[in-house]
C-alpha cells in the first residue's frame, strides 16, 4: 500500500497563536482516514492546508508530501482537479448557481482532461445517470436537494481524474437518510486512491473504517483503527464524543409518564397542505401533562409545520386541534427554535431581555437564580447579548424564559442540530427532564430517529 | 443607538457643523443684506469690508452664501425629517397592517417610482414657481419612497423572524416588539438613507436652481448663483468657486456622514 | 418574464396619467388670465387683444368645467395629441422627436463610456486589492459627492474655456458631444465601478469560485465561466436603479451644454410655462424610463435566469 500524502508536522497559525497544533499522518492507498471532531477543533483548517486554500491571514508550517514527493503551495495547487481534490462543505455554496449541473461537470471534462466538446458532455451526462440525477442534469443547483447537490458536487469534483479526494463534513445538513448513499458514493470514487474524510459525526467515521484520528481544539488526542477506537477509546474526549452520539444515550427510564395525568390537547385527523402539497394527513394524537412526544422524518416532511399547527400559528386543511387547558394564557403555549441566535435580538443584553419579560408578567425575582443554577448558566450571561455565548448557552436561556412562564406546552423545534453533539445531548436531556418536573408537554422535532427514541414517550414518524 | 461613529463619519459631521456655523453666524452678525447693493463695489475680491467679496451687483457674497447655505439646510432636514418618518411608518404599517394596506402602500409607491424624482420635483415647480414650500413638498413625496422600500422589506423579515415571533407569543405588545426587533435591525439603515436624503434634497434644490426653476432671484440659492456668477469666471475666478465649492463640501459631509452605501 | 412586462405595461400608464394630471393641474393653477398670458407669450404682449385671448381659451378648453377638461386633456393625451408649443406654436410631437434623437445619442454614449471606465477598474480593484484600490474607491467617493452639474462646470472651465479643447455648448460635431457624455459618463462610473469591484470580490471570494479551481480548472478559465455571468447578476440589476440618475443627469448636462435634448426641453419649457412642451418632455422622459426599465428586466432575466432579481 502506497503512501498518498503524507504530512509532517503541519501546523496552522494565526499571528503567534496557533489554532492547529504539529500534526503527521499518512494517507495509504485504499485506506481511508478519517478526523473526527466538533466544530471549532481545527480539522477544517488542516484540509485547507493540505489543499494549499489556507485564507491569507493565515500562516502555515510544516512538510505536505504528495506521491512521495515534498510540493510547495502552487506545486499541490497544479494537481487540482487530476490528482487530488477537496469537496467542499456546503455544497449549495460550493455550485454555481448560475449554471446547469450538468455543464458544471461537463466543463471539468473540457478543460482538465481535454476532450472535445460533445465527449465532455456525453461523460458528463454519463456520471450524472451514475449518481442518479438524470433527471436533473439540466437544473440549477439551486432547484436541489441538499443530496442532489453533494452528488453533484462529487461528480463534478471527482471528473478531473482526482483519487485523492478530501472530504469536508460531506453530510452536513442532509438527512440521515441520505447520509448513507453520500458516504458509499465517496468510498467507490475514492477506490483507485483514497479518501480523507473530515466531520464530527461518530456514525460516518464508524461506517468508513479505515485509520481514525480524534481531534480536540486544534491538537491530536487519540489515533488508531478506527473501529477500534471507537469500541475501545481511551482518551476522555473521546469517550464523551461517542457518549453524545444519541444511539448511546441511555434508554429513558420506562412509563415515566402518569398514564392519569390530564390531556394538555388532541390532534384530530390533521393534515397540512403546503404550496399546494399535501404534507400529511389523518394525523391523530394526544399528549399528556409531563409528556414529551417526538416527531421525527425527513426535512421538508412537515415536522416543523405541524408544531406551528399545534401553536395556531399554521393554519390545518383539515381535522381538529383541541386544547384541554382552558385556564392557561396565550403566552404559556410557547416554542423554542431550531437556531438560537436567530431567537433573539441582539440589540440589548440578555439580561435586559429577561429583565423585560419579569416585568411584562410580574414573576417573582427570586425564581430567577435556582432555575439558572439549574440549567448551569453562570450570572456573567446577563450582561451579554445573543451574539456573544455559545449556541448551547443560548439554548439553555431560551428554556429559562420558556420556564419562568410556567407553560403547558412547549414546541421545540429541532433545539438542538445546531449544536455540537456534547452539547446537544446536555441541552436535550435537561430540556427533558425540567419538562417532566414541571408537568410541561413537550412536542420535540427531530431529523434523528436515535435522538427522539431515546428521549420521547411517544414517537410520530412523518 | 449607542454605536460610535467611524472617523470617516466624524470628518463628515464636523464639515456638516462647519458649514452650519458659518451660514448660523454669518446671518446673524453680517452688516449687509442678501440684496443689498453697492454698484460701486462690483466683482470685489475679498477683503476686510467684505470678506467673500462682491457679486456683479456689488452684493456681499458672505451673507448671501451663509443665507444660501442655511437655506439648503432647512431644506435638507426638513426633507429628511418629513420623509423618514413618513416612510418608516408607512414602511412598518405595510408589513403590520394586513394585506390590504400593503397593496394600497404598493400602489402608491408604483406611481410615485413611475417617474425619475427629479422629473417629478420639476413639474412640482412649475406648478408654484420659486416656492420653498412646493420644492419641500415634492421632494419629501419622492424621498419617502426610498425609506418606505427599505424599511419595509427589513420588517417583512424582522416579522417573520423567530427572535420576534418569540416575543409576540411571550405576550409582548406591539410597540416592544418595534422596540426591541424591528427598530434595532431598520436603524441604521434609515440612517444611512436620511444621510444621503439630506445630500439629495440639497442637490435637487441646487439643480433646479441651477436651470432656472427653482428658487428665484434676489434670493440666495446655491445653483442660482451658480448659474448667475458663471459669466465672471475669469474676471472673478474666486465667486465662482464658492457656490460651487460648498454645493460639493455639503454633498460630501452627507456621504461620509453615511459611512456606507444603501 | 409576462409578469414583468405586464408590471411595466403597468407603469406605462401610470406614467401617461401621472404626467398628464400633473401637467393638467399646472395648467388651472396658473394665476391670473391664462389665455391672455398664453397669447401674450404667443404672438407678443403689442399683439394681444380679446379675440387672441378667446382662441387660446377654445384651444384649451379653459372654458370649460374642470372635470371635462380633465377628461379632454387625458383623451387627447391617449391619442398622443400633445398641442402645439405656446411660444413657439409648432407641433410639440416634432420638437419632442428632435430632442429625442439628441437625449439617446448624450445616453447611450455617456452608458458605453461609463461602463468601459466602470468594469475594468472595478475588476481591477476587486482583483489586485490594496493600495490601488483604496485609492479608487477614494477617488469615487469624491466624484460621487460632486453634483454632476458642478462637474460639468469644472470641464467646461478646464477643457473648453482654459485649453480650448472643445467647444462650451452646443452641438453638431462629434466634438460637441464629447464633454456632456463624459460628464455624464464620470458620473456614473463614479458609482457603479464600486458596484462592480464589489460583486466581483464576492464572485472571486465565493466557494463556487474556489471549487472551481479545485476541481481543476485555471484561473481564466474559472473567471470566464463562472466569474464573469455572477458578477454580472447585481451590476445589471443596479443598473436598474442607476437608471433614475442617468435621467437626472441628463436633464442637467443638458441645460449645461445647451444640448437640445428632452431635459434641456423641459428645463427650459417650464421655465417659459409652455405647458405643452413640458407635457410631452415629461411624457417622453417618463417613457424612455419604462422602456429603459425594461430593457433592464429582460437583460437581468436573460443574464440570472432563476428570476429572482431583487426588486
Amino acid at each position: 500500500m502506497s503512501v498518498l500524502l503524507k504530512l509532517t508536522n503541519v501546523a496552522v497559525y494565526v499571528g503567534d497563536t496557533c489554532l492547529l497544533e504539529p500534526i503527521s499522518l499518512e494517507l495509504r492507498q485504499g485506506q481511508p482516514l478519517t478526523i473526527l471532531g466538533q466544530t471549532g477543533s481545527g480539522k477544517s483548517l488542516l484540509a485547507q492546508a493540505i489543499m494549499g486554500l489556507l485564507p491569507d491571514t493565515l500562516s502555515f508550517q510544516g512538510e505536505v508530501e504528495v506521491f512521495g514527493n515534498v510540493l510547495s503551495l502552487e506545486e499541490r495547487q497544479a494537481l487540482w482537479g487530476r490528482d487530488l481534490v477537496m469537496l467542499p462543505q456546503e455544497p449549495w455554496h460550493a455550485l454555481d448557481p448560475l449554471m446547469k449541473g450538468i455543464y458544471q461537470v461537463s466543463e471539468v471534462y473540457q478543460y482538465v482532461q481535454g476532450k472535445p466538446n460533445h465527449e465532455a458532455l456525453a461523460r458528463a451526462k454519463q456520471d450524472l445517470d451514475d449518481v442518479g440525477l438524470a433527471d436533473s442534469a439540466h437544473k440549477r443547483p439551486g432547484q436541489l436537494s441538499g443530496g442532489m447537490a453533494q452528488r453533484l458536487a462529487i461528480s463534478a469534483a471527482t471528473a478531473g481524474g482526482a483519487n485523492v479526494i478530501l472530504a469536508d463534513e460531506p453530510t452536513k445538513g442532509l438527512d440521515v437518510s441520505r447520509r448513507d448513499g453520500i458516504v458509499r458514493l465517496l468510498q467507490s470514487r475514492s477506490i483507485a486512491g483514497s479518501l480523507l474524510t473530515i466531520t464530527h459525526d461518530v456514525a460516518i467515521a464508524r461506517q468508513l473504517g479505515g485509520t481514525l484520528l480524534v481531534m480536540k481544539q486544534g491538537r491530536l488526542v487519540e489515533q488508531g483503527d478506527a473501529l477500534e477506537v471507537l469500541d475501545n477509546p481511551q482518551d476522555s474526549y473521546t469517550r464523551e464524543l461517542i457518549a453524545a452520539e444519541p444511539k448511546s444515550w441511555t434508554e429513558k427510564p420506562l412509563s415515566s409518564v402518569d398514564t392519569s395525568a390530564e390531556t394538555v390537547l388532541l390532534a384530530e385527523n390533521l393534515a397540512i397542505k403546503r404550496g399546494g402539497r399535501t404534507l400529511f394527513e389523518d394525523l391523530s394524537f394526544s399528549i399528556k401533562k409531563g409528556e414529551v412526544v417526538g416527531v421525527v422524518g425527513d426535512s421538508g416532511c412537515g415536522k416543523s409545520s405541524l408544531g406551528d399547527a399545534l401553536l395556531s400559528m399554521l393554519p390545518v386543511s383539515a381535522g381538529n386541534i383541541t386544547r384541554f387547558n382552558n385556564t392557561a394564557k396565550p403566552y404559556q403555549w410557547l416554542k423554542l427554535y431550531q437556531d438560537p441566535p436567530s431567537a433573539f435580538t441582539a440589540s440589548v443584553s440578555l439580561g435586559t431581555l429577561l429583565e423585560d419579560l419579569v416585568r411584562l408578567h410580574n414573576i417573582p425575582r427570586e425564581r430567577i437564580s435556582p432555575l439558572m443554577t439549574r440549567l448551569n448558566l453562570p450570572d456573567a450571561i446577563l450582561q451579554r447579548n445573543c451574539l456573544n455565548v455559545s449556541g448551547g448557552e443560548l439554548q439553555r436561556f431560551a428554556i429559562l424564559r420558556a420556564l419562568l412562564l410556567d407553560p403547558v406546552f412547549l414546541f421545540a423545534d429541532e433545539p438542538t442540530s445546531r449544536l455540537d453533539p456534547i452539547t446537544a445531548k446536555d441541552v436535550t436531556s435537561l430540556l427533558v427532564t425540567l419538562a417532566r418536573e414541571t408537568g410541561c408537554a413537550v412536542l420535540m422535532v427531530s431529523h434523528d430517529p436515535d435522538l427522539v427514541r431515546k428521549t420521547c414517550d411517544q414517537v410520530i414518524a412523518l | 443607538m449607542k454605536k460610535t461613529l467611524r472617523a470617516s463619519q466624524l470628518v463628515g459631521l464636523g464639515l456638516l457643523i462647519g458649514l452650519l456655523a458659518f451660514s448660523v453666524l454669518g446671518m446673524a452678525f453680517s452688516p449687509y443684506s442678501i440684496s443689498q447693493q453697492d454698484l460701486n463695489a462690483v466683482l470685489d475680491a475679498p477683503s476686510s469690508a467684505h470678506w467673500l467679496g462682491t457679486d456683479h451687483f456689488g452684493r456681499s457674497m458672505l451673507t448671501r452664501m451663509a443665507y444660501a447655505v442655511g437655506l439648503s439646510f432647512a431644506l435638507g432636514v426638513l426633507c429628511v425629517v418629513t420623509s423618514s418618518l413618513l416612510g418608516t411608518a408607512l414602511g412598518v404599517w405595510a408589513v403590520w397592517g394586513g394585506k390590504r394596506v400593503d397593496h394600497v402602500l404598493g400602489m402608491m409607491v408604483n406611481i410615485l417610482l413611475a417617474l425619475p424624482g427629479l422629473v417629478v420635483v420639476l413639474l412640482f415647480a412649475a406648478i408654484v414657481p420659486g416656492s420653498f414650500w412646493i420644492l419641500y413638498l415634492a421632494i419629501s413625496l419622492v424621498q419617502w419612497v426610498e425609506y418606505f422600500r427599505v424599511v419595509r422589506a427589513i420588517t417583512q423579515n424582522v416579522i417573520q423572524s423567530p427572535a420576534r415571533q418569540s416575543s409576540e407569543m411571550m405576550g409582548f405588545s406591539r410597540w416592544y416588539q418595534f422596540k426591541r426587533h424591528i427598530w434595532p435591525a431598520i436603524a441604521p439603515s434609515v440612517f444611512t438613507l436620511a444621510a444621503f436624503g439630506g445630500a439629495n434634497a440639497i442637490l435637487t434644490m441646487a439643480s433646479l436652481g441651477f436651470v432656472y426653476v427653482g428658487i428665484q432671484p434676489p434670493l440666495a440659492e446655491l445653483g442660482l448663483m451658480t448659474v448667475e456668477l458663471f459669466p465672471f469666471y475669469s474676471d472673478a475666478p474666486w465667486l465662482l468657486a464658492q457656490p460651487l465649492v460648498v454645493i460639493a463640501l455639503m454633498v460630501f459631509g452627507f456621504h461620509l456622514l453615511a459611512g456606507k452605501r444603501v | 418574464m409576462k409578469a414583468m412586462l405586464l408590471k411595466r405595461a403597468l407603469q406605462l400608464v401610470t406614467v401617461v396619467w401621472g404626467v398628464g394630471t400633473l401637467t393638467f393641474v399646472l395648467m388651472r393653477s396658473l394665476p391670473g388670465d391664462m389665455a391672455y398670458r398664453i397669447a401674450a407669450s404667443r404672438y407678443g404682449q403689442d399683439n394681444v387683444n380679446s379675440d387672441a385671448a378667446a382662441l387660446v381659451r377654445q384651444e384649451l378648453n379653459l372654458d370649460q368645467s374642470a372635470f371635462v377638461a380633465y377628461w379632454h386633456w387625458l383623451l387627447d393625451l391617449l391619442q398622443f395629441n400633445l398641442g402645439h408649443s405656446l411660444v413657439s406654436g409648432l407641433p410639440v410631437i416634432d420638437a419632442i422627436q428632435h430632442m429625442l434623437g439628441h437625449s439617446l445619442l448624450l445616453a447611450l454614449s455617456g452608458l458605453l463610456i461609463s461602463i468601459l471606465i466602470a468594469v475594468p477598474i472595478g475588476l481591477f480593484c476587486a482583483w489586485r486589492g490594496n493600495p490601488l484600490d483604496s485609492v479608487f474607491m477614494g477617488l469615487s467617493s469624491v466624484i460621487r459627492a460632486t453634483p454632476v452639474f458642478v462637474l460639468g462646470v469644472l470641464f467646461i472651465l478646464l477643457f473648453a474655456l482654459h485649453w480650448n479643447w472643445f467647444p462650451v455648448a452646443g452641438f453638431g460635431t462629434p466634438a460637441h458631444l464629447v464633454l456632456p457624455a463624459l460628464t455624464l459618463a464620470l458620473s456614473l462610473a463614479a458609482v457603479s465601478n464600486r458596484v462592480v469591484r464589489d460583486s466581483a470580490k464576492q464572485t472571486f471570494q465565493a466557494a463556487f469560485y474556489q471549487f472551481s479551481k479545485v476541481k481543476g480548472l485555471s484561473a481564466w478559465q474559472t473567471f470566464k465561466r463562472h466569474g464573469a455571468r455572477n458578477i454580472a447578476v447585481p451590476v445589471v440589476a443596479f443598473f436598474g436603479i442607476q437608471l433614475v440618475s442617468m435621467i437626472e443627469g441628463i436633464v442637467m448636462i443638458e441645460s449645461l451644454f445647451s444640448w437640445p435634448g428632452i431635459g434641456h426641453g423641459l428645463a427650459h419649457a417650464i421655465f417659459a410655462r409652455d405647458i405643452p412642451v413640458i407635457q410631452g418632455a415629461a411624457l417622453v422622459m417618463g417613457m424612455l424610463f419604462v422602456a429603459l426599465n425594461t430593457l433592464v428586466d429582460i437583460l437581468c432575466l436573460w443574464i440570472d435566469p432563476r428570476g429572482a432579481r431583487e426588486a
